[in-house]
């Protein structure tokens, strides 16, 4: 008790100095906790666009489609997949979707595109693209004549609201071109250079028909209203319509490469707070030093009068460990207001970055808001209090080796 | 059996080329309620003396017992703890810890040393009532003069009941009055509780005061004078 009293009257002997190493200790995990409040945003933020637009949290595909893409690997039986998922979990919304790769062409220009058949409505509910209308209306989802095409792909086909398209893809069988005539319904603008410049949308039937394929789809996609449910989700659709031929598959293992971007983004961020956790140890490193190598007299007096080495040496531990803890409540409640900030308001970059980025096939907005990460922002948090508490070692190992005649010779 | 006994302590350093003989084959026996005095000129051996009494410092060769504990061969802890057991000190500077108050000084051996809280509270106040600082326990050392920061110097020294206190010029920063008031404080805890005192010192009022005055130069004693 003795030496918890006198390691925190030490600490503030030279309150200035104590002070300043304390704020360089909190600023430094305030910052770290807003860039991992701003990542784990942004993770956020990716993962729901990813799930709504590319997959769903569970979805279900033909065997091998998620590797190889072809567009013969065709879910069969689409439809009743679709209602045994729908009755089995009716608060989500079920979408089944169709993607052929095809040229679209205009009275004026042609172009490579990626057409995705999809239930519009359903579409609408789990996704934004209906919000990115920038001219004309929504797909209805009996409009089997509609088109949506992109903002850019419009300007390279010369077309607008109302403006027929022909879509020419690969047949049925694979070994002959088809082709469909579309009037473009509607004209979206996401900002993404592929969304904008490659994408079209038509309704789920008539994809179907271009392909003569009356009960098909890529992929059936169920999207949950809580996310958190997904295991769960997952499981309950496994045993429902897992079969033989059929890959059943949660969100993270349909969308690999978002959840390997993340996850490289999210360790190339633990080694830049790293160097910073470094550099403030450093800062510590030095302040226990300078605040023990100043007291050399005063610890040659203790060990004379009868304290051990070892309990010296556990006396600036102990004040490396105040500071530390110190430091780091300074940070959690600097770094909590910043990200709570963040969660609330954000911070628009749309002066600097336009409206939206694009990152990994997603389009997100450049307004990036924060989000609360406990578990990553609590490791910081102790990670803060370990490192300090290191740095304190070598000034304690100092202290140990130290000899009573010699510590009581110093100035 | 004497409270310290010191047999051919040797004491050698190494400055450049130049061996200087600190401590050069002392003997040396402090009977239990003595009042001793070390004196000599600069450079004579009695700080040196002090440390090696002390167990501040290892000999190169020789023995020193305390109070029958032989500590030349000690590990530093175990010397710790015979300094904190059977050994007082009392600085030139006073050296007490800055952040602590004057009861909490006194109060760092007693601590250290595990007694109970109670015993603790009665012992430091008794022993600053011993040293004339009663009033004055929670005032640290900053908001004290020099000679009541040596009279808490002195209170840590004993309130170990230590078995030998040592002290190392303890009226070199003081002016006189105090000086003296602090050598009748130590003679009369001398005379009253029978500590066993031993100093360094250049001080004739010391000297006066002592019953024993052991003349040192050269890193031997050349006159053991008792009164």
């Amino acid at each position: 008790m003795q030496l918890v009293n006198l390691a925190i009257r030490n600490l503030f002997r030279n309150a200035r100095r104590t002070l300043i190493t304390m704020s360089a200790i909190g600023c430094g995990l305030s910052l770290v906790l807003m860039m991992v409040g701003l990542q784990a945003g942004q993770y956020a933020d990716m993962l729901r666009i990813g799930i709504s637009t590319l997959a769903g949290h569970v979805v279900v595909q033909a065997d091998g489609w998620q590797e190889e893409r072809e567009p013969e690997q065709l879910l069969s039986g689409a439809d009743a997949i679709r209602s045994e998922l729908a009755a089995a979990f009716p608060d989500a919304t079920v979408t089944p979707r169709l993607y052929l790769g095809g040229l679209l062409t205009s009275p004026y220009n042609s172009s490579g595109v990626m057409l995705r058949g999809g239930v519009p409505s359903a579409e609408a509910a789990v996704d934004t693209l209906d919000d990115k209308i920038v001219q004309g209306e929504w797909l209805a989802d009996d409009d089997d004549r509609g088109i949506l095409v992109g903002a850019k792909l419009a300007d390279v086909l010369q077309v607008g609201v109302g403006d027929k398209v022909v879509y020419m893809g690969q047949g049925p069988d694979q070994d002959e071109m088809v082709s469909r005539m579309f009037r473009v319904r509607g004209v979206f603008k996401t900002g993404g250079v592929e969304l904008d410049g490659m994408s079209v949308m038509v309704t789920l039937a008539a994809a179907r028909e271009v392909i003569e394929k009356p009960d098909s789809a890529h992929q059936v996609a169920l999207h949950i209203a809580d996310p958190e449910e997904s295991d769960a989700a997952y499981d309950k659709a496994l045993a429902l319509v897992g079969r033989d031929g059929r890959d059943v598959l949660e969100w993270p293992d349909a969308l690999p490469e978002l959840v390997h971007f993340i996850e490289i983004d999210r360790v190339s961020g633990d080694v830049m707070m790293a160097v910073m956790g470094l550099i403030v140890a450093m800062g510590v490193l030095n302040t226990v030093l300078m605040s023990v190598l100043e007291r050399t007299k005063e610890f040659g007096v203790l060990m004379a009068i009868g304290m051990r080495p070892r309990r010296l040496a556990g006396l600036v531990l102990l004040e490396a460990a105040f500071l530390g803890v110190l430091g780091s409540l300074a940070g959690l409640v600097l770094g909590g207001a910043l990200v709570a900030y963040l969660v609330s308001y954000g911070i628009d970059y749309s002066a600097y970055m336009g409206e939206s980025l694009e990152m990994e096939g997603l389009v997100l907005s450049t307004h990036m808001f924060g989000a609360w990460d406990p578990d990553r922002m609590g490791t910081y948090v102790v990670a803060t209090v370990v490192v300090t508490f290191l740095a304190g070692l070598y000034p304690a190992y100092h202290l140990s080796r130290l000899e009573p005649v010699e510590a009581l010779r110093a100035p | 059996m004497s409270t310290v006994s010191v047999r051919g302590l040797v004491r050698h350093y190494q400055q450049g080329d130049v061996t200087v003989k600190a401590l050069d084959g002392v003997d040396l026996d402090i009977g239990k309620g003595e009042f001793t005095t070390l004196m000599g000129p600069s450079g004579s051996g009695k700080t040196t003396l002090l440390n090696q009494i002390g167990g501040l410092d290892q000999p190169d060769a020789g023995t020193i017992s305390i109070g029958g504990v032989e500590i030349s061969k000690l590990s530093s802890g175990q010397l710790a703890d015979v300094r904190l057991r059977k050994l007082g000190f009392v600085f030139q500077s006073y050296n007490l810890v800055p952040v602590l108050s004057a009861y909490e000084n006194a109060e760092f051996v007693l601590l250290l040393q595990g007694m109970p809280a109670k015993e603790r509270r009665e012992r430091v106040m008794q022993t600053l009532k011993d040293v004339g600082l009663e009033g004055m326990e929670h005032r640290r050392p900053g908001e004290l003069s020099g000679g009541q920061q040596q009279r808490v110097a002195v209170a840590r020294a004993i309130a170990g009941r230590p078995a030998l206190v040592l002290a190392d010029e303890p009226t070199a920063n003081l002016d006189s009055h105090t000086s003296e008031s602090l050598i009748e404080l130590m003679k009369q805890l001398n005379q009253e509780h029978g500590i066993t005192f031993l100093f360094s010192t250049h001080d004739p009022m010391v000297m006066d005061a002592a019953h024993r005055v052991i003349h040192m130069r050269d890193g031997t004693i050349e006159e053991d004078e008792r009164k």
